[in-house]
């Protein structure tokens, strides 16, 4: 799985409170555990877990287990994460309290303050879980102003000759443009007037002009559908510096749109969707790429979109999505199967961009047996080596979403 | 069972089961939870686990009424919450200049319940009676984002306001429960507002009391076949798995035809109720035919491990 056993062994160690401690202050710490394991969980998620456990038998380990879980957690994907830092926290626990029995959580005790004065006060880490409540709506948040203009040379760098300074200053922009893109996108579509059903309520009010009777009708379009975009994107070894880059950009889109999932391959796929739904991507990247089998190893693309048409397309991808496949197409793998999955993937999508930071260079043809495999089913064939080919992706993206 | 205060997990577990739904304890205690807190379910899971059922039975054994709201694309507020009726306010509108009435009194008059058109979000936050109905939010992820941030409101209130009637406020807390199928992911602070659990295909185990509740009927041998056959499935590549849902009708298609055993023969003639997609037939037959699935329900312990 993505969390290995000894960062959830450090994460409990790191929180858990010293010398036991009520409820209230127990489950915060469980609650900060599985925060800092990548787990979303807000205030009213932590108050809940708390107040539910007057309706369960806390003496049950079970009901216990399925009570917090059922408030903290709320993706299928957590849940293992969710169950292994249960079993080191609540064991954890019960060493530090000798008054707890083995394996019983602590009874619930609502006047429970912390007194120690060195460790971080309840209401201090209530005020965490709070802020990132109201942090993450994003809603009020207001829109940055660009810090930084990507300059000439940089806009036309390779990605994969920058400098750590450089490298951040890319992010930074990266994110600006796709932010500016998704806005655009998402604008485009609320301007529609014709259509063919009747808007009942337009029309009444539009009758009144001519005492009630209907001269008019007035008609209104459905609403085009958002596009989901999904990005498939390569991370083995020969990818690794452009696949960074392409997965904040499409962490860009994702926060702004909705509808865009990502999954890395390499010998193997991976979901990282909701691994890169947060506010500190560097971060959250850092992460994925710890966990991910097989990040910066050999490629299989075939077997991975095999996966990925058997898992996740059928949800996921319909006549109205776009697929971004991002690879050097370099393929280890069964180049036959290769191409029976891209037949499968384009029969069901309603485009298949494949984005190659190799086209770019001067002489390239694509002679490696996978991408000539692939090149038939595609609708696009871009490159993505540096800051502008990131900008006309997104104008590419723009003209099919819209 | 009509008093929400002497519940327990084990008695909602007892009841679903008298219902015919068995479900794991997890689920009882969130079900549970659910009631006693008064938070909104959020089941996810696989298409055929029994997501919608759970709302269903628990209006049963609630002896609530069932309100279900069935998302779709382009779902907006009107089509949930109430609309006017238009029609039958020009009508009177036109009645009226027929006998020339007193106008205040019929702009009044159709801006009143009687020409409202409840729908089911309204239905829920103001029905009548001491019990609180089952609000059952359907496939939440085939609406669009705007409905979430809607229904958000919605439900951390249980008010709505009509401009020309007033605010209207719930005077028993609805249940609720939502579904999700995934096909995309529901907002975090709608999310949170829920109490979650996801729904797993069941073991053979809790298939085979499913299909043993659902008919009493059927010999046990065939219910082992049945189920038997629908684990190693699911195992296997299928474009779409077939959930309980194809289980089961599968099993009264069975029942129907009278037979008490599945050979090859049968579940050819058969498999339609479970694969319904030509792909998945054409390789459902070649993994019959090249024996891959064990049909003599041997294969329950190859399964429990």
């Amino acid at each position: 799985m993505d969390i290995t056993d000894e960062l959830i062994a450090k994460t409990v160690e790191r929180f858990a409170p010293r010398g036991g401690g009520g409820t209230v202050t127990n489950i915060l710490a469980f609650s900060r555990v599985l925060k800092g394991l990548g787990v979303t969980i807000g205030l009213s998620q932590v108050l809940d877990s708390n107040r539910s456990l007057h309706y369960v038998d806390v003496g049950s380990r079970y009901e216990f287990r399925a009570a917090l879980r059922a408030n903290l957690i709320s993706d299928k994907e957590q849940m293992p994460i969710f169950d292994r830092a249960f079993d080191l926290f609540w064991r954890a626990r019960s060493d530090v309290d000798p008054n707890a029995p083995s394996d019983v959580p602590l009874p619930p005790d609502d006047a429970d303050i912390e007194d120690g004065s060195e460790t971080e006060s309840t209401e201090q880490i209530m005020a965490e879980f709070a802020g990132a409540e109201t942090g993450r709506d994003g809603e009020t948040e207001p829109l940055t102003l660009p810090t930084y203009s990507p300059g000439e040379s940089l806009s036309k760098k390779d990605f994969s000759d920058l400098g750590i300074e450089e490298s951040r200053a890319i992010s930074r922009a990266i994110l600006l443009i796709a932010t500016k893109i998704a806005t655009q996108m998402s604008r485009r579509k609320k301007r529609s007037s014709k259509g063919q059903q009747v808007d009942a309520r337009w029309t009444m009010r539009k009758s009144l002009k001519y005492g009630g009777e209907v001269v008019e009708l007035v008609k209104r379009k459905r609403r085009i559908k958002k596009t989901r975009v999904v990005l498939l994107c390569d991370v083995s070894g020969s990818m690794d510096c452009y696949s960074r880059f392409l997965i904040q950009f499409m962490y860009g889109l994702q926060n702004e749109l909705w509808g865009v999932e990502t999954f890395v391959f390499s010998t193997s796929l991976s979901r990282i969707t909701h691994l890169i739904r947060t506010k500190e991507i560097a971060g959250a990247l850092e992460r994925i790429s710890h966990s991910v089998v097989g990040w910066s190893g050999g490629t299989n693309i075939g077997r991975s979109l095999a996966t990925f048409n058997r898992d996740f397309a059928p949800t996921l991808v319909t006549h109205r999505t776009v697929v971004v496949i991002i690879s050097d197409g370099w393929d280890r793998g069964d180049v036959s199967l290769l191409e029976h999955e891209m037949q499968s993937i384009k029969r069901r999508c309603y485009k298949i961009l494949w984005l190659n930071p190799l086209l770019a260079s001067e002489n390239y043809e694509p002679l490696c047996k996978g991408m000539q495999a692939a090149l038939p089913y595609l609708d696009l064939f871009l490159s993505v080596n540096n800051l502008n080919s990131l900008v006309a992706l997104g104008r590419n993206l723009q003209r099919m979403v819209a | 069972m009509k008093d929400s205060d002497n519940l327990s997990i084990d008695k909602i577990q007892e009841a679903l089961r008298k219902e015919k739904y068995i479900a794991d304890r997890a689920l009882a205690t969130v079900v549970y939870l659910s009631i006693a807190m008064g938070k909104p379910l959020l089941l996810e899971g696989e298409a055929g686990v029994g997501k919608t059922e759970v709302a269903k039975v628990l209006a049963e054994i609630m002896g609530s009424k069932l309100i279900r709201l069935q998302c779709y694309e382009g779902l907006d507020a009107n089509t949930a919450l109430y609309e006017w009726n238009y029609p039958k306010q020009m009508l009177r509108i036109k009645l009226e200049e027929v006998t020339a009435g007193d106008r205040t009194a019929v702009e009044t008059e159709i801006f009143s319940p009687e020409y409202l058109v409840k729908r089911p979000l309204l239905e829920a936050i103001q029905s009548e009676g001491s019990i609180a109905p089952v609000l059952l939010i359907d496939e939440i992820d085939r609406a669009d984002m705007e409905f979430e941030a809607f229904l958000l409101e919605v439900l951390s209130d249980f008010q709505i306001t009509i401009p020309e009637l007033g605010t209207i406020r719930a005077r028993v807390r609805p249940y609720v429960v939502l579904t999700s199928n995934r096909t995309r992911e529901i907002h975090d602070a709608l999310k949170r507002r829920c109490l979650y659990h996801w729904i797993d295909y069941p073991s053979f185990e809790k298939e085979h009391e499913i299909v043993s509740a659902k008919f009493p009927a059927m010999r046990g041998h065939l219910a082992d076949q049945i189920c038997a056959f629908m684990q190693q499935v699911r195992q296997m590549n299928f474009y779409k798995r077939p959930g309980v849902a194809e289980t089961l009708d599968w099993a009264s298609a069975l029942l129907a035809l009278n037979r008490d055993e599945l050979d090859e023969e049968t579940i050819r003639e058969t498999v339609g109720c479970v694969f319904k997609y030509r792909e998945d037939l054409n390789h459902v037959a070649e993994q019959l035919a090249a024996k891959k699935i064990d049909l003599d329900g041997t294969a329950k312990s190859a399964q429990s491990l």
